[in-house]
C-alpha cells in the first residue's frame, strides 16, 4: 500500500534522493524545503522548518515523515543551528502528531553521542549534547533527544545517524576535499592513518528507504550508518581528490598542530563573520579531530534492524566518483 | 550467631537470595573465606558468575555465601582495650586478653557462620558444599574443611600458607608489618598496609575498585582487625597460634577430597615454596598457576570461571581430567619399549652412538662408553638423593652431556625438566619456578643464572668444578665424578640399592614451549608417551638402527639413543638455530656418517647462505644423506628447491607438530612444489602440512561466529573445507600440562571414541584429499561482520606478491565487528617506503591479493616481529596493538 510521505530537506543531496526513490516505489510524496528540490513527481512545499505554518500545510494528510533538513556545517553562530537543528526538528515532530503521522525517520549525526575520542567499532551509543562538540553536534544531538522522546506505538520514531557521506553532488565533504586539493590546501594530518568510516550517498539514500519499511517493525532507537569499510583517513582524502582529477595532496601537519590552528582559525571565522554562504574555513578544530582519530563503528544492528547492505563499495563508489568529475 | 564472645552480627555476601528469586534451587554452597585486609568484595566475581551460570541453565546451580570476617568488611567490630600484638605460645586460643580473634577463633566463628545459615544441615541431606579461601581466609576455610570432611565436597584456596619451615625467613614484606612496635602503626593506625594490598594488582587496580576494598577500613577504629590478623600470623614456635595452625597443616595432610589450588606467582607473601608445601599435604590437589597473576588473582585472572569449571568436574569425579598427572600410557601397553632399550642392549658395541660437534672437537662415543657413562650417573644420581619422580632442571646444552645426564635422569625414574634456553633469563625462570625441580643440573653459567635468580632445587654441576666455586654456586656434586667414580657398575644390577623401573604412565619429562603465545607452558611426557614417539620416529622416517641423525633441532636431538640412531650434534648455537652453518653441517656429517638432517627452516636458510664456504669433499659428504626433515616452522618451496642442491641424494620432508605433539603430520619436497606450481591451483587458503602419520588423528572443531572453535569434531568427509582448530589424537601427544589445571582441562576436553585429544589452537582446515592445511592461530583469528577471518589464508597470497617480503593480517576492533589490517613488511627496493600507511599502488596490490578478505587498511614497518625459537611464528597479538594504534590516530613508532 503506497505511503504518504513528507520529505524535508529534499533541495539536498540526501533529501532529494529519498524523495526520488519514494516517488519510484509508488509513494505519494511531498517535499519541503526552502528552495524547489527539483523532484520530479513529488508536490513541493517550498518553506524552513523553522516556520509552523509551512510545516503545517506540508504535513497535511501525511502518514509518515522522513526529517533530513538540517544546519549542517562545521562553523558558524550557535543560534542558527539551534534554529534549525533543534527548533525546526520540534516543529516538525508537533506538526507530524497532529496530522496523525506515525512513522518518523530523522536523520541525525555520529557526532551527537561522540566527544574528541577514538571512535572503534563502537555501537550508536546514546545522543549527549552535554558531551558533543561544536555548535552542529550538541544541535544535532538536542534534535535527537527530542525525536526519540517523542516516540511511541502509535508514533513510531526510528533516527538513522549517516557518518561522513561522500559522492557524486555530495557539497559537504567531497566537493571541498577535491576543490581543496585542486588548489593544494587539504592538509594529511599526523600519520594520516586514523581508520573512518565513510558512507557513499547511494548507499544512505537506500538506508533511508530502508529505514522508512524498518521503522513498522523497529522504533525508538538510533543506528549508525555506514559503508561498513573503515578505511584510513590518509586514503580516503587521497581517493577523494585523485577521484576528483585533483592531485594527491602531500602536505603532512602534525595533528596536534592541525588541531590547535584549526581551533584557532574557527574562532576567527566566527567572529568576523567571514563565514559567509558556502565559503568555509579551510579547517576547523572538528574537522581536525574527526580526520585525526579513529571513528569507525559497528554496524550489525544496523543491517539487521534495517535489512539493509550498502550496493555500493567505496572502491566502486570511487570508480563512480571519477567517472562524475570526468563528465563533460 | 553465637561466638566465643557473644552474640555477633556479619555481613555476608549470600547469593542465596537471587536465586531464590530466579526460582532456581541450588546443588550446592561455595563458602568463600577472604583474606587480610580484604573482605567479600574480594568474591563478587565469583558470585556473579555463578549466578549468570546458574539463570543459563548450563551446569549445578551454586550458591555463593562468603562471609565478612569479624572485625573485617562490614561486619561487626569488636571492642579491643589496646593496639594489637602478637600474643605468646599458651595464650587464649579463640581470642586475646584485647578481645582479638585468633585463628583458633576465626576458624570457630566461621563453623557458627555454617551452623547458623544451616550450611551442615543442607551438606548432610545431600547438597554439595565447597570451601575456597584467600590469603589467611585460605588458612582458615582449609582449616575448618580439614575438620569437617564429612560435609565437604571439595576445596579451593588461592595464595595461601599453611605452614611456616623454621629454616626458611618470613618473607619480606611481612617482616616490616610484623616488626613489633610497627606492627600498629602500618596496620591500625594508618592505612599502609591496606595500602599496600591493593597496590598487589597486575595489572594496577582500577581505582574505583581499590576504592571499593578501602571502604570498610576508612578509619583507625575499622582497622582493629587489620591489625590483629597481622599480629596472629605465626611466625615461629613461640607464637600463640602456632599450635592453631600446625594443626590445621596436619588436619589437611588427612584430607581425602579433591582439592584445587588457584595461585598467582606473582604474590611477595605467599611465596612459590608455600604453594610447594601445600602441594605436599594436598598431593591430590589439581594445581593452575595464572603466570602473569598475583597476590590478588581475582582481580587479575578469571578465577571465577576456573572455580565454575572445576566445581563442576568435582561432581563428576570421573570426568575430572588428570591434572599435572601422567594421564594414560601412550600406545598400548604390550610394545612399550623403555627408553634406554638400546643403551641396555648395545653396551658392548664399539660402534658409535654419539658424536659431540660443540666447541672442541671430541671423540665419537660408542654405544659401549655411552651406556657405561649413563649407567654411572644413574648411580651417582641415586646415591647422592634422587628419588623416582624428583623434578630435575636440566641447564645443559645439547650434546653428549645432556644426552647422559638425560638417560641417567630417566633410567632412575626422575623427571627431567627442559627449558630451552630460547625463553631468556625471565622466561626460563618462571619456566622454572612453574616446574619447582628438585634438582638442577647445569654447567657452571647455568648454575650461576639459577643462583642469581634463586631457582628452586639441590645443584649438580656437570664437570667437577673447584671447590670454592661448587660452593658458591651450590653445587653438591658433579656429573663427570659421578661418571669416574661409578665407572663399570649397574644401575639394574642394584649398583644404587633396589632397582626402580619406570612404568609406562610415569612422568618422564616436560618440555616447555617456545612461549612466542604468552608464558611458556610445561608439557608433560610420560614414559609411554617418549617411548611412542621414538617408534614412530622409527617407522615413519625409517629411522632405524645404524641411522645416524644430525640433528640441529632441541627435542629430535635427544631421542637417537631411544631409536637406537647414532646422534651427531653440530657446533652451533641452541639458542639461535640460524647460526647453522654448511661447514658446520659438513664437518659433523662427516665425522657422524650423518644419513638425516633434522633442521629448523632458519637453519636450513642458513645453511643455504653458507653453502658456498663448502669444500668438493665436504659436498660429498652431504651428498650422502638421504632425508632431510624440516621441523618447526613452514618451510618454503623455493628454500626446499635449495635445500634439494646441497642434499642432492636426500627426501626433503617437511613434518607438522608442536611440543604437545611432536610429529602430527608429513609432507615431502614434490608434493610442496606440486601444491605450490601455478598450475597446482590448489586454491586452498593456508599452508598444508600433509596427511596425518601412523597412528594420529586429526579432526576440525569448526569456528564460531565469535571466534572461538565449537564443542562439535569433525572428521573425514565432513570436516572438508571447514575451518577451525585443529584437535588431534596420538598415542604420543602430551600426557598433560603441567600445573596449569584449566588449560590442560580445556586443551583435553573432547572425548570422541574414548581418546584422548589435544586443542593446538592452530586453526585450519582438512582438504578434500585429507591434507591439513593451516591458516594461524586460534587466538588470532579475526572476527569480522562478516565471519571469522583466519590470518594464514591471505597472508600467504600477500607474500607471494614481490614487494612484500612478509605479512599479518590482524584484527582491530571490538570481537564479532573486528576491522582487518594487513601489516607488511616490504622487500628492499629503490624507494625506502616509510612505516605507516602504505602507499597507494602497494594498498591496492595487498587488498587485490587478500580479496575476498576485505582489508580496512595497509600498514608498512620495518620489521614484522616474529618468535626467537623458530623465527617464523609471528607475534601478531603484539601487531594488533600496534596496529590498532596507529589506526586510531596514535604515533607510527615500531611495533
Amino acid at each position: 500500500m503506497s505511503r504518504r510521505v513528507l520529505v524535508t530537506g529534499a533541495s539536498g543531496l540526501l533529501g532529494a534522493g529519498v524523495a526520488r526513490r519514494l516517488v519510484a516505489a509508488g509513494d505519494d510524496v511531498v517535499t519541503l524545503q526552502r528552495r524547489p528540490s527539483g523532484v520530479a513527481a513529488a508536490r513541493d512545499v517550498t518553506g524552513s522548518v523553522t516556520d509552523p505554518g509551512a510545516v503545517a500545510a506540508a504535513m497535511a494528510g501525511r502518514d509518515t515523515v522522513v526529517h533530513v533538513a538540517a544546519k549542517v556545517s562545521v562553523s558558524g553562530p550557535a543560534a542558527q543551528y539551534e534554529a534549525v537543528n533543534v527548533g525546526g526538528t520540534g516543529t516538525v515532530l508537533e506538526a507530524a502528531r497532529r496530522a496523525g503521522v506515525h512513522r518518523v525517520v530523522h536523520l541525525s549525526s555520529p557526532s551527537v553521542a561522540h566527544a574528541g575520542t577514538s571512535i572503534v567499532g563502537a555501537g550508536a551509543g546514546p545522543a549527549d549534547p552535554e558531551r558533543a562538540r561544536g555548535h552542529y553536534a550538541r544541535t544535532k544531538a538536542l534534535g535527537e533527544l527530542l525525536a526519540l522522546a517523542a516516540d511511541a506505538p502509535d508514533f513510531r520514531v526510528l533516527v538513522l545517524r549517516p557518518h561522513l557521506m561522500w559522492g557524486p553532488g555530495d557539497t559537504q565533504l567531497t566537493e571541498r576535499i577535491v576543490e581543496r586539493s585542486r588548489s593544494g590546501r587539504v592538509p594529511l594530518l599526523g600519520p594520516a592513518a586514523a581508520l573512518v568510516d565513510t558512507l557513499y550517498t547511494d548507499n544512505a539514500v537506500d538506508a533511508v528507504v530502508a529505514a522508512v519499511d524498518a521503522v513498522d517493525r523497529v522504533h525508538g532507537e538510533a543506528l549508525v550508518v555506514t559503508n561498513g569499510e573503515p578505511r584510513p583517513i590518509g586514503e580516503l582524502i587521497r581517493g577523494l581528490a585523485v577521484a576528483g582529477g585533483a592531485p594527491e595532496p602531500r602536505l603532512r601537519l602534525p595533528a596536534g598542530l592541525a588541531r590547535a590552528a584549526g581551533a584557532v582559525i574557527e574562532r576567527v571565522w566566527d567572529a568576523g563573520g567571514l563565514g559567509a554562504d558556502g565559503d568555509e574555513p579551510p579547517l576547523t578544530a572538528f574537522l581536525a579531530e574527526q580526520l585525526s582519530t579513529a571513528h569507525w563503528f559497528d554496524q550489525r544492528r544496523t543491517r539487521q534492524v534495517l535489512d539493509w547492505e550498502p550496493a555500493v563499495s567505496v572502491d566502486e563508489g570511487l570508480r563512480l566518483l571519477a567517472a562524475y568529475y570526468r563528465r563533460p | 550467631m553465637p561466638t566465643v564472645d557473644g552474640d555477633r552480627t556479619l555481613h555476608v555476601l549470600d547469593t542465596g537470595a537471587v536465586l531464590a528469586e530466579a526460582g532456581l534451587t541450588p546443588d550446592g554452597t561455595i563458602l568463600a573465606v577472604h583474606g587480610n585486609p580484604t573482605w567479600s568484595y574480594l568474591w563478587r566475581s565469583v558470585a556473579t558468575a555463578t549466578v549468570a551460570a546458574a539463570r543459563s541453565g548450563a551446569g549445578p546451580v551454586w550458591r555463593v555465601v562468603a562471609p565478612d570476617q569479624l572485625d573485617m568488611g562490614f561486619s561487626e567490630r569488636l571492642a579491643h582495650d589496646r593496639l594489637p600484638r602478637p600474643s605468646a605460645a599458651g595464650a587464649a586460643p579463640l581470642r586475646d586478653d584485647a578481645g582479638y580473634r585468633t585463628l583458633g577463633g576465626r576458624i570457630a566463628d566461621l563453623d557458627a557462620l555454617v551452623t547458623t545459615l544451616g550450611l551442615d544441615a543442607a551438606a548432610r541431606s545431600g547438597q554439595r558444599l565447597i570451601t575456597l579461601g584467600h590469603d589467611w581466609g585460605g588458612v582458615v576455610s582449609l582449616g575448618w574443611a580439614g575438620r569437617n570432611q564429612d560435609l565437604v565436597t571439595a576445596a579451593i584456596t588461592l595464595n595461601t600458607a599453611v605452614h611456616q619451615d623454621p629454616a626458611e625467613p618470613i618473607p619480606a614484606p611481612l617482616r616490616a608489618a610484623l616488626a613489633g612496635p610497627l606492627l600498629p602503626g602500618s596496620t591500625v593506625i594508618t592505612d599502609a598496609f591496606l595500602k599496600v594490598t591493593t597496590s598487589l594488582g597486575n595489572p594496577p587496580l582500577d581505582p574505583g575498585v581499590r576504592g571499593a576494598y578501602h571502604l570498610p577500613y576508612r578509619s583507625a577504629d575499622r582497622r582493629g582487625g587489620i591489625g590483629g590478623f597481622v599480629a596472629d600470623i605465626p611466625v615461629g614456635p613461640g607464637h600463640g597460634s602456632h599450635a592453631e595452625l600446625q594443626r590445621v597443616a596436619n588436619d589437611l595432610a588427612s584430607f581425602r577430597k579433591p582439592a584445587l589450588i588457584l595461585w598467582g606467582p606473582k604474590d611477595p607473601v605467599f611465596l612459590d615454596r608455600y604453594l610447594a608445601d601445600l602441594l605436599e599435604r594436598l598431593p591430590q590437589a589439581d594445581l593452575h598457576r595464572f603466570e602473569t597473576a598475583g597476590h590478588l588473582l581475582t582481580e587479575d585472572a578469571d578465577v571465577a570461571g576456573v572455580v565454575l569449571r572445576w566445581a563442576q568436574h568435582a561432581l563428576q569425579p570421573a570426568a575430572v581430567p588428570a591434572p599435572s598427572g601422567p594421564g594414560s600410557p601412550g600406545g598400548k601397553g604390550t610394545d612399550h619399549r623403555p627408553l634406554w632399550s638400546f643403551l641396555d642392549a648395545w653396551r658392548d658395541e664399539p660402534t658409535t652412538a654419539l658424536v659431540d660437534m660443540a666447541g672442541s672437537s671430541r671423540p665419537p662415543v660408542s654405544w659401549s662408553r655411552l651406556a657405561g657413562v649413563v649407567d654411572a650417573m644413574a648411580v651417582g644420581l641415586v646415591r647422592l638423593g634422587v628419588r623416582p619422580g624428583d623434578r630435575i632442571s636440566m641447564m645443559v646444552t645439547p650434546g653428549l652431556d645432556l644426552t647422559a645426564a638425560l638417560y641417567a635422569s630417566l633410567r632412575i625414574g626422575a623427571v627431567v625438566v627442559v627449558a630451552d634456553a630460547g625463553l631468556g633469563i625471565a622466561g626460563m625462570t618462571r619456566a622454572v619456578r612453574a616446574a619447582r625441580p628438585d634438582w638442577v643440573i647445569g654447567m657452571a653459567p647455568g648454575l650461576t643464572v639459577a643462583r642469581a635468580q634463586g631457582w628452586p632445587g639441590r645443584r649438580i654441576s656437570v664437570s667437577t668444578l673447584p671447590a670454592p666455586l661448587a660452593a658458591a654456586l651450590g653445587a653438591e656434586d658433579s656429573l663427570y665424578r659421578m661418571a669416574a667414580a661409578h665407572a663399570g657398575q649397574r644401575y639394574a644390577d642394584g649398583a644404587a640399592g633396589p632397582v626402580h623401573e619406570p612404568a609406562p604412565q610415569d612422568p618422564a619429562a616436560i618440555l616447555y614451549t617456545s612461549g612466542s603465545t604468552g608464558p611458556a607452558k610445561g608439557v608433560m611426557y610420560t614414559h609411554g608417551r617418549l617411548s611412542a614417539l621414538a617408534g614412530l620416529l622409527r617407522d615413519v622416517f625409517d629411522v632405524r638402527p645404524g641411522s645416524s641423525l644430525l640433528a640441529g633441532f632441541a627435542p629430535f636431538a635427544l631421542l637417537g639413543p631411544a631409536i637406537g640412531a647414532t646422534s651427531i650434534t653440530p657446533d652451533m648455537s641452541v639458542t639461535r638455530p640460524a647460526t647453522l652453518t654448511a661447514t658446520a653441517v659438513a664437518e659433523a656429517a662427516e665425522a657422524g656418517q650423518a644419513t638425516i638432517l633434522f633442521a629448523s627452516p632458519a637453519a636450513l636458510r642458513n645453511v643455504v647462505a653458507t653453502a658456498d664456504r663448502l669444500s668438493a669433499a665436504q659436498r660429498a659428504v652431504l651428498g650422502r644423506i638421504d632425508l632431510v626433515l624440516s621441523a618447526g616452522a613452514p618451510v618454503h618451496p623455493r628454500l626446499m628447491a635449495q635445500v634439494a642442491r646441497i642434499f642432492p641424494a636426500a627426501g626433503i620432508h617437511s613434518p607438522y607438530g608442536m611440543t604437545e605433539a611432536l610429529l602430527l603430520a608429513d609432507i615431502d619436497r614434490p608434493a610442496i612444489e606440486q601444491l605450490a606450481a601455478p598450475s597446482g591451483g590448489s586454491g586452498q587458503d593456508g599452508v598444508c602440512v600433509g596427511r596425518p602419520v601412523g597412528p594420529v588423528r586429526i579432526a576440525i572443531a569448526p569456528l564460531l561466529e565469535d571466534g572461538s572453535a565449537a564443542d562439535e569434531l569433525l572428521e573425514g568427509q565432513g570436516a572438508t573445507g571447514v575451518l577451525g582448530e585443529v584437535v588431534v589424537s596420538a598415542p604420543h601427544q602430551k600426557a598433560g600440562y603441567d600445573r596449569l589445571w584449566l588449560t590442560d582441562a580445556l586443551s583435553r576436553r573432547d572425548t570422541v571414541d574414548g581418546l584422548q585429544w589435544h586443542r593446538t589452537q592452530d586453526v585450519g582446515h582438512l582438504d578434500g584429499e585429507g591434507r591439513l592445511w593451516i591458516e594461524g592461530r586460534l587466538q588470532h583469528v579475526v572476527t569480522t561482520p562478516a565471519g571469522p577471518v583466519a590470518p594464514g589464508g591471505p597472508e600467504a597470497r600477500i607474500d607471494a606478491l614481490d614487494a612484500v617480503l612478509r605479512s599479518a593480517i590482524v584484527g582491530v576492533g571490538p570481537q564479532g565487528t573486528q576491522a582487518v589490517v594487513a601489516v607488511v613488511e616490504v622487500s628492499d627496493g629503490p624507494d625506502r617506503i616509510r612505516p605507516g600507511l602504505a602507499p597507494t599502488h602497494l594498498a591496492a596490490a595487498v587488498r587485490q591479493a587478500a580479496a575476498p578478505v576485505p582489508v580496512a587498511a595497509v600498514l608498512v614497518t620495518d620489521r614484522v616481529p616474529v618468535d626467537i625459537r623458530h623465527n617464523s611464528k609471528i607475534d601478531r597479538s603484539r601487531l594488533a596493538r600496534w596496529a590498532d594504534g596507529v589506526l586510531a590516530g596514535g604515533r607510527v613508532g615500531t611495533p
